[in-house]
């Protein structure tokens, strides 16, 4: 068996005899590779960002959003209907939750205070499972309440702390757009996405928005099936039933499966453009490395020579330099790693952000590393190894 | 041919061109060496004695001619198999000791053992050993740089004797030494003889050379005399 371990011995030594040369030479690759990790990590941490996002807001994989009017016409038509949800209740098969949502616009009066909210929402009473979104403090209106036209709200913090301050809300009565109302709910506070402040909202039953809102068109549907593989059964079902109610496609139907697509797509191209970087600072570095490396060769005819005299085959000298090269573009790539991966953490810690150690990045990093290695080290350990002995005895530095 | 001979050179010749102007090193050498000799090679500079070492060595071939080591014909090897023999049956001792200057005494001996293949506990036994035997059981860890050039040589004795050797090669080994250190290792080597050791040493010192068993002139690339001493 070829013995490998006292080659990777020599070079080692050979390195740690020269530990500015070997970091210097391999700097190309620890930039490179630090670039890579920095930039990949932040990426998959803005990833999971933008998913627990969409998640929190309870719009995972096996939802599915109706919007009513053609997707290509520009004008919003309000074609869906309390009805329409109703006749998709019983056709759409594992059907888990379905919640209708009409906004409008409403003026909140608590005795001499008034407040308008950022969004009146008028909501079917699987809201909180739909949205995962509970009651801290007292609790969401039911079905039967939606249904009987029961005049209760539920508000969200911003709201709350707007109308009633430090004092709780539940039990009191309000007036919105003038309609008497009973407190029954505190939404679970959701801070803001994308600028919105999720929780300065007002939801009431959805059968009270054409007396309180003014109207009862359905400006969104959101169902969720149990789960996401009967996405694509379930979307046939809508389509299905409502084409058979309007007959035609005035309604248009949005997965999830779209927007995690763009964000895919966005970081992929990201990602894309730092690898090309990355690959231009590798290529440069692994000629930096060959070029050190023909100049050890250089430097060392001598210290051939000598090997040869007492025996060194070729097969020895050559994985004696080899084995440098390599050693000294892995040791790049690790210290990239850790360079890539405490920036990443630096810069995702100041935007208050989680870093997500990009392991499929690593696992690359070392992996090009390695070829790097050994593809600009061979070249100048094959010119070591077929050195003349007596010559190289000779050489003189 | 006798199962004593250790080296045998049948006309050996040797042509380099430096540029394009023809050297001839070699011209038709013809020796014979036998277990057990010390022998001395002298000559003027540029007689051919280092390309005769080398040729011996195998480090170098012969243009044309035979070289024959422990009766193996040697121009009939590759390169691989001649970088065994000068791992196995050749010692080699240089003027100007050619250690490794980042490894210490020890690892230094330990070299052709490693390219032998010997584990690490093994070889640090037997290089330890030699270092005892060319007297330096106390200097084990010291750098070439820590070392006098008495003290350099006998470490570099003791890596031409790590695979046992069939023959010692010594080219000037007391050029770069004081007259005692010289002295000294010239007495080494003679107590290597004593205990058996094939010596061929090249020098241009007739005090050196007086001291082997056997002296070789050479001249213009040919032996000229070949004298037994003792």
């Amino acid at each position: 068996m070829i013995n490998l371990v006292d080659p990777l011995k020599i070079a080692y030594g050979s390195i740690l005899a020269n530990r500015l040369r070997s970091l210097l030479t391999t700097m190309g690759v620890i930039i490179g590779v630090a670039a890579v990790i920095t930039l990949v990590s932040m990426g998959e941490g803005a990833k999971s960002y933008i998913m627990n996002q969409i998640g929190s807001w309870g719009v995972g994989a096996n939802s599915i959003t109706i919007q009513p009017g053609n997707e290509n016409s520009h004008s919003i038509e309000m074609t869906l209907t309390y009805e329409d949800a109703q006749a998709l209740k019983q056709k759409v098969n594992n059907l888990q939750y379905l919640m209708t949502e009409i906004v409008g616009r409403g003026r909140l009066v608590y005795g001499k205070k008034e407040y308008k909210p950022g969004y009146t929402l008028g909501v079917s009473a699987d809201y909180p499972f739909a949205y995962k979104q509970k009651a801290v403090e007292g609790r969401f209106f039911s079905h039967a309440e939606d249904s009987g036209r029961k005049r209760v709200v539920v508000i969200g913090k911003t709201v709350a702390r707007n109308l009633f301050g430090e004092f709780s809300a539940i039990g009191e009565n309000i007036k919105i757009n003038g309609v008497g109302f009973k407190v029954i709910g505190l939404l679970e506070e959701k801070g803001t996405m994308l600028t919105y402040d999720m929780d300065d909202m007002v939801l009431i039953p959805s059968t009270l928005s054409e007396l309180v809102l003014g109207t009862n068109k359905i400006w969104e549907m959101f169902i969720t099936v149990e789960n996401e593989t009967q996405v694509p059964q379930a979307i046939k079902e809508i389509k299905k039933t409502l084409m058979a109610r309007h007959r035609k496609e005035d309604f248009h139907i949005h997965t999830q499966q779209g927007l995690i697509d763009i964000v895919n797509n966005i970081l992929n191209a990201m990602t894309g453009i730092v690898s090309a970087i990355a690959a231009i600072s590798l290529l440069v570095g692994g000629i930096g490395i060959m070029n050190i490396m023909l100049v050890a060769v250089t430097e060392r005819t001598r210290e051939i020579g000598i090997r040869k005299a007492i025996g060194a085959k070729q097969r020895d000298i050559f994985l004696q330099f080899v084995f440098e090269s390599v050693l000294i573009t892995m040791s790049g790539a690790v210290i990239g790693i850790s360079i890539g991966t405490l920036a990443a953490w630096g810069i995702m810690a100041y935007l208050k952000l989680n870093a997500v150690i990009a392991w499929g990045a690593v696992y690359l990093a070392c992996l090009v590393a390695f070829l790097v290695g050994t593809f600009f080290g061979v070249y100048p350990a094959v010119r070591a190894s077929k050195l003349d002995p007596v010559e190289a005895l000779r050489f003189e530095v | 041919m006798s199962n004593n001979v250790v080296v045998r050179v049948t006309e050996v010749k040797r042509v380099y061109f430096m540029g394009k102007v023809e050297v001839n090193a070699l011209r038709g050498i013809n020796l014979k060496v036998e277990k057990g000799e010390f022998v001395s090679i002298m000559g003027p500079s540029g007689c051919g004695k280092s390309t005769l070492m080398h040729i011996v060595g195998c480090l170098d071939r012969p243009s044309s001619g035979h070289v024959h080591l422990d009766a193996v014909d040697i121009d009939e090897l590759d390169d691989n198999s001649l970088a065994e023999i000068r791992n196995k049956k050749v010692g080699f001792v240089f003027q100007t000791f050619n250690l490794l200057p980042k490894l210490n005494a020890i690892e230094n001996v330990e070299l052709p053992l490693i390219y032998a293949g010997i584990g690490f506990d093994q070889r640090r036994k037997k290089a330890a050993e030699l270092l005892e035997v060319v007297g330096l059981s106390d200097r084990l860890y010291h750098k070439p740089s820590e070392l006098s050039g008495g003290q350099s040589q006998r470490v570099a004795i003791a890596r031409s004797l790590a695979n046992d050797p069939s023959i010692i090669l010594a080219d000037e080994p007391t050029g770069n030494l004081d007259s005692k250190s010289g002295d000294e290792i010239i007495h080494l080597f003679q107590e290597l003889n004593s205990r058996g050791i094939t010596l061929i040493i090249v020098t241009h010192d007739q005090e050196i050379a007086n001291h082997s068993k056997r002296i070789v002139r050479l001249k213009d690339g040919l032996v000229v005399a070949d004298d037994q001493v003792r």
